[in-house]
């Protein structure tokens, strides 16, 4: 009761109660902004600059990799250069060594190329000991040091016994320094050739790995555009349809998406506001038509009550106690029900905001069904009902969920020729747990196929001008997918219309409802 | 005879606006009698001629041009008087056009209806 109490006191008006829904919604909103926003940031700039830069990377690796290896292979020619001098030189002291063994001449010759081999060890040390290494070099160092004193010893001696004695060692000291540096040759000349092979393969190689590296990156950065186009465009299509509540967070990290997502939480704030002053000023477009039928059954009781003064009046000298009483009775038995025909339509008028409850939708049905009777009655029109037993009830708002079945019921009253027949049932959905089906049935002359995905669109409508704004199925919709339901309608020419709306049921059980109606 | 008793027949399917105008008109001498039923009201005129009919223009069975157009067929002498709740031109037009005598809008004191009787009366005591 208190609360009644406060919400007359507080007399809700339409700015009110906007302006308070709008404070709330503002608060609303900035949770989820606020959500939006306090991820961790991932900015699609920055997957882009990283992607660039580990491109550049993987070009910076493989360009120095090609500088070191041609910087090697320059280095391996060189070397071979001097070895080539170095054998030649060697092979030159064999030739001569083999002449004085036969001849016993040139050994001076022999050690002159000695020497010159031994000057190239000297002078290309550096280069010679950078591929082959400190202890090859070293090998090679002795290996000709070694030759030079045998041949020296040599040179020294007449005697063919001494000689016949050195000579053995003589040949193994030569042939040992020139197969080994022959084999060292050898291995260098394949060790280029692989080298140069492989220079030609690793930028075919790199080629490839860069490639596919390329397509990779490039359909993981598109589909991850592309999911989140498609989601924004989910989002479009579910604002369309009326559903005003605000984007979540679904990624870990935001983006640039994150403003696009804000500024759509921002307008669909925007459009939930200008939505709620279309359900409001199509409310009174509806208790317009609904007030000519109400003034036509007022008339009624207020000519009963008339005539019925009017009589007492005049006869109240001669009319018993009895019957006066009785007069008495019918005039405030009148009076109650212009009453009753009064509360209703307030009922339904009265501005406040979204009122989430746990209700019965029956009584509701009933209530719509109250409020159009007399255009039901003037046009002729038999309206039957059919609910379930043991309904649950819905999670929604009284006065809402009033104007999506008046709203109903006066479109099937304006479809239908007189004596035309209305049928609405309730039922609990078979298909979908947890909600339940309201079916508005007429048998009037049905929407053409055409046109029928249409009739919830804003601003459509068949009605002729000035009788229809084309607002009220759109705002039935609005109002429907607010409260988390849904409305469809089927139709065929000829067979008539039905339009089926889903409502959430809900386990919390009705509050205060039997107090609210008293004023 | 100036004065002579007439016939008047009230429908509506208000049951309060029957007893009410009954004892209203019956003071002036005339016999009244009431239905809220417009098919029952039918079947008595079919039986007895009315100089008064006065109707209810929406009801639920059968409406009151219906009656007017039933009343006129069996006897144009009768006059017909319309009650509507719903006092629009094109309403009274139609039941005027039809052959109405007058029509009197929801809610009405007895004295307006019983003007309107008094001139259906004038008319009938002319012919």
């Amino acid at each position: 009761m208190d609360n009644n109490l406060s919400e007359n006191s507080k007399k809700p008006t339409l700015a009110n109660a906007l302006i308070s829904q709008a404070e709330l919604d503002i608060e609303k909103y900035s949770v989820f902004s606020k959500a939006l926003t306090e991820r961790p940031s991932l900015s699609i700039r920055t997957k882009i600059i990283l992607t660039f830069s580990l491109f550049f990377a993987l070009c910076a690796i493989i360009t120095l990799w090609s500088i070191v290896a041609l910087s090697e292979i320059e280095d391996k020619i060189n070397f071979l250069e001097t070895a080539d001098n170095y054998l030649s030189e060697i092979h030159q002291a064999r030739r001569f060594e083999k002449n004085y063994l036969l001849y016993r001449t040139n050994v001076n010759d022999a050690l002159e190329h000695l020497s010159n081999a031994e000057k190239i060890l000297s002078e290309k040390g550096k280069t010679i000991e950078k591929i082959l290494g400190e202890k090859h070099f070293k090998t090679v160092v002795l290996q000709v040091k070694d030759y030079d004193n045998v041949l020296n010893k040599l040179s020294k001696t007449r005697d063919a016994a001494i000689i016949s004695n050195i000579e053995p060692t003589l040949r193994e000291n030569g042939s040992k320094m020139v197969s080994f540096a022959e084999d060292f040759v050898k291995k260098e000349r394949d060790s280029i050739a692989r080298m140069l092979s492989l220079s030609r393969k690793v930028p075919f190689f790199f080629l490839g790995v860069l490639m596919a590296l390329m397509i990779f990156v490039a359909i993981l950065l598109t589909r991850q555009l592309i999911v989140t186009l498609n989601r924004f465009v989910e989002y479009a299509n579910r604002i369309g349809e009326g559903d005003f509540s605000p984007i979540t967070p679904v990624r870990k990290f935001k983006d640039e998406f994150t403003q696009l997502a804000k500024a759509f939480n921002s307008m669909t704030r925007e459009l939930d506001n200008r939505h709620k002053i279309l359900v409001e000023s199509h409310k009174l477009r509806a208790i317009g038509t609904l007030v000519a039928g109400i003034a036509h059954e007022l008339n009624n009781p207020l000519n009963n009550t008339m005539l019925t003064a009017s009589m007492l009046k005049e006869d109240f000298s001669i009319l018993s106690e009895e019957e006066k009483l009785s007069m008495i009775d019918d005039i405030i038995s009148e009076t109650e029900r212009s009453r009753g025909i009064v509360r209703n339509l307030l009922d339904f008028a009265r501005e406040s905001e979204a009122n989430l409850n746990s209700l019965q939708v029956q009584e509701i049905i009933d209530d719509s069904i109250k409020l159009v009777s007399n255009q039901i009655k003037l046009a002729k029109i038999r309206l039957e009902t059919d609910y379930a037993k043991d309904l649950p009830h819905i999670h929604g708002d009284e006065q809402m969920l009033k104007q999506v079945f008046v709203n109903l019921i006066l479109n099937a009253i304006d479809a239908l020729p007189q004596k035309g027949s209305i049928f609405i049932s309730v039922q609990k959905n078979k298909e979908e747990e947890g909600y339940i089906t309201v079916e508005v049935k007429d048998n009037g002359p049905g929407i053409p196929e055409h046109i029928l995905p249409q009739i919830f669109d804003p601003f459509f409508t068949t009605k002729t001008k000035g009788k229809g704004t084309g607002l009220g199925l759109s705002v039935c919709r609005g109002i429907v997918r607010k409260l988390g339901g849904y409305i469809r309608v089927k139709s065929s020419v000829g067979s008539g219309t039905v339009f089926t709306v889903l409502l959430p049921t809900t386990n919390i059980p009705s509050e205060i409802s039997s107090g609210k109606k008293e004023h | 005879m100036e004065n002579r008793q007439l016939r008047i027949m009230v429908i509506d399917d208000e049951q309060i606006v029957g007893k009410r105008l009954k004892s209203a008109l019956e003071k002036t001498g005339d016999i009244i009698e009431t239905f809220e039923d417009g098919v029952k009201a039918l079947e008595r005129l079919n039986n007895h001629p009315f100089d008064i009919v006065v109707t209810d223009i929406r009801m639920d069975e059968i409406d009151g041009i219906e009656i007017l157009e039933k009343v006129l067929a069996k006897s144009n002498q009768t006059k017909v008087i319309m009650i509507t709740g719903y006092a629009t031109v094109e309403m009274a037009r139609e039941a005027l056009a039809k052959g109405a005598f007058d029509f009197i809008a929801k809610p009405f004191k007895p004295n307006d209806l019983r003007a309107i009787i008094d001139k259906a009366a004038k008319e009938l005591r002319k012919n």
